[in-house]
């Protein structure tokens, strides 16, 4: 009974590895249907998962159907950068790809690896989008990118049921956001749950404090660097923050530690661990799957305090379908997704807020959606995330640049000068290269 | 030593061949052998080496020559010398002790007969994808006991010996004559026999005031030798009501401990609030005190330990890789251990053998090549671990917990985009690797020399 | 051979206590480390049963005292899922030929390390088990470009001479330390017999390093059936594997507990059928050396 191991298991194993190696031959193919994109097979990449790819997908399907075409989609994860630039490395880069970064886009542009929009796909963007957006698709001058997904990064949302037993109004100003914090700390439960995560959250809060505080022209000039971060307008910003951080009375223990999910389950869990929560809209989806309570009922939201008589400002965010190779399939689907009805396929289907200013704000599926979507469309000041406008060394690494550093401020909230020099530190080296 | 046998013993009926052609001859089978793997090792890891040791040589954009100094960047960088640091850690603890619990487990196993069973449960853990893992034991050490399997343990454990306070996460209304002082509260100003002292509270959760409570009602004036007041919670629906006053359906808190302090800090007379929040304190002699609630009554229940804080958070996730590495150390030796000549250990026995020394002087030496590859492999993962380092730390724990391969992700890929310096730091891996192998040179040609 | 008769084993102080592991002791040992080796991997089957917003709630002990929030849920979700379940097939396409290959090419590579002698052995012995220490992450970009420029980026055969060239490293020095064990006289009298050593490695030297070829097998397999950096680079949406395919499905911003342990336990079934498999070699072999 010797063991025949060497011998005899290869043949079989040689013989599925050929097999193997044939069926991947034969995957692929298009579907046949009318149309004018008849046999072409398209791939597009974006870091939707779950019930947002499903989503995703049912818009690409209307294209599939309209013209004829076989698209595929695959989701790149969180490491859309690294994925993206090591395919276009290997030279099978995906046809349409729709990343979350301007930075991004300015990166992938400079290189040569983006297509410009054709002259269809420019007009078709112009009809729908206002300046603020069409110029954060533009690199150099040229325009290359088309915002299909959109978020609003301002509203705070809140548990209605701790609002109500303490007996706590909406604040429309910082002082009453403080004193509305206080009051919901009084009656017993922490007035705001904050989640360090891996530090994006806290950007976010830095960058509707700095906007509301400095006002969009120093916003503009800060993005850009143009202005250090030991700028008096950031130590005034970084101040404001820590008068909240720093009052362990209102806030739940714990933030430094805590992920993003868990502070939004902290607030809308059974029983509730804090009155507030704040990040963009997409705390909506958060509810929804990981907690019982019902959004527009048990949760709402309010938007982010204006702070010194600031004027309505949003923070936004948004995904940007890029092209990244030329032909005519792909540029048919960039001019689609341009039009309010693809938008209008997801917006219908929730959890989604669309920056295409022809989309029917009666097709949301609810108020807060509806809500979120003209705030973010009829802000007065409208900015765009500013960590995911910096070079992502700096605004966009786990584990460095304004992410880790802002971890650091949360932990210890009265070193406002030393966190500004490493923030300036920081972003010095990211820019420099 | 074979090349000794074939010169001297006559080839039977086949072509004598010289020792020099045979020896050739010998080279060429081996290169044979050796060729796919070669080709392999070549192209696909050799060549990545050679090419990340010419780009740590480049700046960022992979233009700009910068000799050395990406390594000079990266020895005066702190963040390096922590991760070095987390990794010299890691080798001293994590392979030995993986070793010997799979040696041990893979020994003792035999003498069971549900070794199947007890095999597959640890080899379980290998089998679990690395961010899985990474995944159970985030969420096991969380600080939360109330999601925390660890904390919810040590909670438990606590609460049974000590059952908690009656009115947690209480404190004193601001501007109200009352302080927190070392976790208690206390009054600001002394009181004398025949004063009074309240103690407005808030931050207590409604469902905390048990149903005895009843609205609270100012005191009765102090006789002699005492001091009265109303603890109670000075919170009203909508913020309404005056903050420091009572009135407006204010309720009163029972079973308040409340002390007397005399001017040496010692606890002269206690007494407990009634169910509207009064309390009386008698048998005080003349002399000024300050009135003060222990802070028994409001310590916030215990929460556990910060197993994923700062200092901890290393130690967790070395635990995580021994729960699943340890099962690879005991496939291997188990694997070694059948490999065995079982008739040299039974002589040993018959000979009057213990079992520890069989183990001692036949099995273990024995199972020394085995034990060398576990060892070894071990170590060179441990310097290259990067999964469970990167997914189990929070945050704000990331910067202590960090080792080199982290390091090197977030410089390269992670946004950072500096493949020159994320090279420099993967080629400071396999430079940290050149000790352990050199050490086992010897031992090779030891071997080759049996 | 001593003659026969009743000896007393020695009393030494090691002696004694491994006479004290009788066979109760171990067992009660045995089976307290297997207890709490379960205990995370029953947390994670749990959880894999659970809903997401319980999940977010209370911990997984909770199903104890509240039985009725277990689910299958997550299971359903994944099991109807056409490309989940797709791409377990693209996984084994993917793991099969690597292990094979990596046993195949690894054993011929150990046994030249072990028993043919040539100039500079050691040496590049010592450097192959360098190259064990070099991250995949290093070769991402460098290997990208190469499988590009010879058109095989994207395709299953690129993923697995990723996978085999990553294997050969441990795959040789195992195999090379086992195959050094092999008695040097079997070898010595085949050569004399005139065996090539093509011959001998067939005949003597891979029937004899059955259980160290099992253990490799089983852990190629293992690790290329849970990588998923690499699937996920290089391969496109028809090829993916069960990796890649779970990571679709999460949430962007949850925690995704539910899904990923759901993933985690049927994505674990196949390794552990292949665990079942191969190390019935280890006893088998036991039992052989006996009766050699």
């Amino acid at each position: 009974m010797k063991s025949r191991f060497g011998r005899r298991a290869t043949a079989p194993l040689a013989l599925l590895a050929v097999s193997a190696l044939a069926l991947t031959a034969c995957s692929g193919g298009g579907d046949s249907g009318s149309g004018k994109l008849n046999g072409v097979t398209l791939n597009v990449a974006a870091d939707w998962s779950g019930a947002e790819q499903k989503n995703f997908e049912q818009v690409l399907d209307k294209f599939s159907k309209d013209t004829g075409a076989k698209v595929n989609y695959t989701s790149y994860g969180s490491d859309v950068a690294t994925t993206l630039g090591t395919k276009i490395q290997g030279g099978d880069p995906p046809d349409v790809a729709v990343i979350p970064q301007p930075g991004l886009l300015q990166d992938l542009a400079a290189k040569g690896n983006l297509i410009p929009l054709s002259d269809a796909v420019s007009e078709t963007v112009h009809k729908n989008y206002s300046q603020d957006w069409i110029d954060l698709g533009s690199a150099d001058g040229k325009e290359y990118g088309v915002w299909f997904k959109g978020a609003n990064k301002s509203t705070v949302w809140y548990n209605t049921k701790v609002y109500d037993d303490a007996g706590a109004t909406v604040p429309k100003t910082w002082d009453d956001f403080l004193k509305q914090l206080a009051l919901i700390s009084d009656s017993g439960t922490p007035g705001l749950s904050v989640g360090a995560d891996v530090g994006w959250p806290l950007t976010d809060w830095f960058e509707n404090v700095y906007l509301r505080t400095a006002g969009p022209d120093k916003y503009d000039q800060l993005s850009k660097h143009e202005i250090p971060w030991t700028d008096p307008s950031v130590i005034e910003a970084l101040t404001v923050l820590s008068g909240l951080w720093s009052d362990s009375s209102l806030l739940q223990p714990g933030g430094a530690q805590r992920t993003f999910g868990d502070s939004v389950t902290a607030v809308f869990g059974d029983p509730p661990e804090a009155g507030t929560v704040y990040e963009g809209d997409f705390v909506a989806g958060n509810i929804t799957s990981d907690t019982k309570a019902k959004v527009g009922e048990d949760a709402k939201f309010y938007d982010f305090p204006s702070i010194n008589g600031s004027k309505n400002a949003v923070v936004g965010g948004g995904n940007v379908a890029v092209q990244l190779k030329d032909n005519k399939g792909a540029a048919a689907l960039m001019e689609y997704l341009a039009t309010p009805e693809a938008a209008s396929i997801w917006v219908k289907l929730g959890g989604f807020t669309s920056p295409n200013k022809n989309v029917d704000t009666a097709d949301y599926p609810d108020d807060t959606s509806r809500q979120i979507a003209e705030a973010l469309v009829g802000a007065e000041s409208f900015r765009f995330d500013m960590s995911d406008l910096a070079p992502s060394a700096f605004g966009g690494t786990k584990g460095s640049g304004e992410w880790q550093i802002l971890i650091d401020f949360y932990s210890n909230p009265s070193d406002v000068q030393g966190t500004a020099q490493k923030l300036e530190d920081a972003a010095a080296a990211a820019w420099a290269k | 030593m074979t090349d000794q046998v074939t010169t001297t013993v006559p080839a039977t009926g086949r072509s004598a061949r010289s020792p020099r052609s045979r020896g050739g001859r010998k080279t060429v089978t081996a290169f044979l052998f050796l060729l796919p793997a070669l080709i392999l090792l070549g192209a696909l890891i050799g060549y990545p080496v050679l090419y990340t040791a010419w780009r740590s040589l480049y700046d960022a954009t992979g233009d700009g020559f910068l000799g050395l100094g990406n390594y000079v960047k990266m020895f005066t960088d702190p963040a390096t010398f922590q991760s070095i640091r987390n990794n010299v850690v890691w080798v001293i603890v994590a392979p030995v002790t993986c070793t010997i619990l799979g040696l041990i487990f893979a020994v003792l196993m035999n003498r069971i007969k549900w070794a199947t069973a007890f095999k597959l449960i640890i080899f379980m853990p290998m089998a679990i994808s690395m961010v899985a893992a990474g995944v159970i034991f985030r969420t096991a050490f969380q600080e939360n006991p109330n999601l925390g399997a660890a904390n919810a343990v040590i909670v438990g454990v606590h609460d049974l010996f000590d059952g908690g306070s009656e009115y947690p996460g209480a404190r004193p209304r601001e501007n109200a004559g009352i302080e927190l002082k070392d976790d208690a509260i206390v009054g600001s100003g002394a009181v004398k026999p025949g004063g009074s002292q309240d103690f407005p509270l808030v931050g207590v959760k409604a469902d905390s005031i048990p149903s005895t409570a009843e609205t609270a009602k100012a005191a009765a004036d102090a006789g002699g030798g005492e001091v009265t007041g109303t603890v109670w919670l000075d919170f009203v629906r909508g913020g309404g009501g005056e903050p420091g006053q009572l009135g407006d359906g204010k309720k009163g808190l029972p079973d308040v401990t409340v002390n007397a302090i005399d001017s040496s800090g010692a606890v002269v007379s206690t007494a407990k609030t009634a169910a509207d929040g009064t309390y009386v304190l008698s048998d005080l002699k003349s002399g000024s005190y300050t009135i003060g609630l222990p802070s028994s009554n409001f310590t916030e229940s215990f929460t556990g330990i910060s197993w994923l804080g700062p200092g901890l958070v290393t130690g967790v996730i070395i635990l995580a890789y021994i729960w699943i590495w340890a099962g690879f150390a005991m496939v291997m030796i188990s694997s070694g251990l059948s490999a065995l000549d079982p008739s040299l250990q039974e002589a040993a026995r018959l000979d009057g053998a213990n079992e520890w020394q069989v183990f001692r002087r036949i099995t273990a030496p024995l199972l020394a090549p085995v034990l060398v590859v576990v060892f070894i492999t071990l170590i060179i993962n441990v310097l290259k671990i990067f999964d469970l380092v990167y997914v189990i730390p929070p945050g704000s724990s990331l910067p202590s917990a960090s080792v080199i391969a982290v390091q090197m992700w977030t410089v390269s890929f992670g946004g950072g985009n500096d493949q020159g310096l994320g090279s420099a730091l993967a080629i400071l891996l396999l430079i940290l690797v050149l000790p352990f192998m050199i050490i086992n040179v010897r031992r090779f040609r030891r071997e080759r020399d049996r | 051979m001593s003659a026969p008769g009743i000896v007393k084993p020695k009393r030494t102080l090691g002696g004694r206590i491994v006479g004290f592991f009788g066979r109760g002791v171990v067992n009660v040992v045995l089976a307290v480390v297997a207890l709490f080796w379960l205990v995370p991997s029953i947390g994670l089957f749990i959880s894999s049963l659970r809903d997401s917003k319980d999940i977010g709630q209370s911990g997984w002990w909770t199903v104890f005292t509240r039985p009725a929030q277990l689910t299958l849920e997550n299971y359903a979700g994944l099991l109807g899922n056409a490309q989940f379940l797709g791409s377990f097939w693209n996984t084994i396409a993917i793991t099969v030929p690597t292990t094979a290959l990596v046993v195949i090419i690894g054993s011929l590579a150990g046994y030249a390390f072990a028993w043919i002698t040539f100039p500079g052995r050691d040496w590049l012995l010592i450097v192959v088990i360098v190259l064990l220490a070099v991250p995949l992450q290093v070769s991402l970009i460098p290997i990208a470009k190469l499988f590009g420029s010879i058109g095989i980026f994207g395709s299953l055969v690129g993923v697995i001479i990723f996978h085999t060239a990553f294997g050969l490293p441990f795959a040789i020095f195992l195999l090379r330390n086992f195959f050094i064990q092999i008695p040097g006289e079997l070898l010595e009298a085949a050569r004399l017999d005139g065996a090539s050593e093509f011959r001998i490695f067939t005949r003597i030297v891979l029937p004899l390093g059955g259980p160290a070829i099992a253990s490799l097998a089983i852990f190629q397999f293992l690790w290329t059936w849970n990588d998923m950096l690499v699937a996920l680079i290089f391969t496109n949406a028809g090829s993916q594997p069960v990796t890649v395919a779970i990571q679709s499905q999460l949430r962007q911003f949850g925690a995704n507990v539910d899904v990923l342990s759901a993933g985690a336990f049927l994505s674990m079934i196949v390794p552990l059928i292949v665990f079942f498999a191969f190390q019935r070699y280890f006893v088998t072999a036991l039992l052989q050396g006996s009766t050699k």
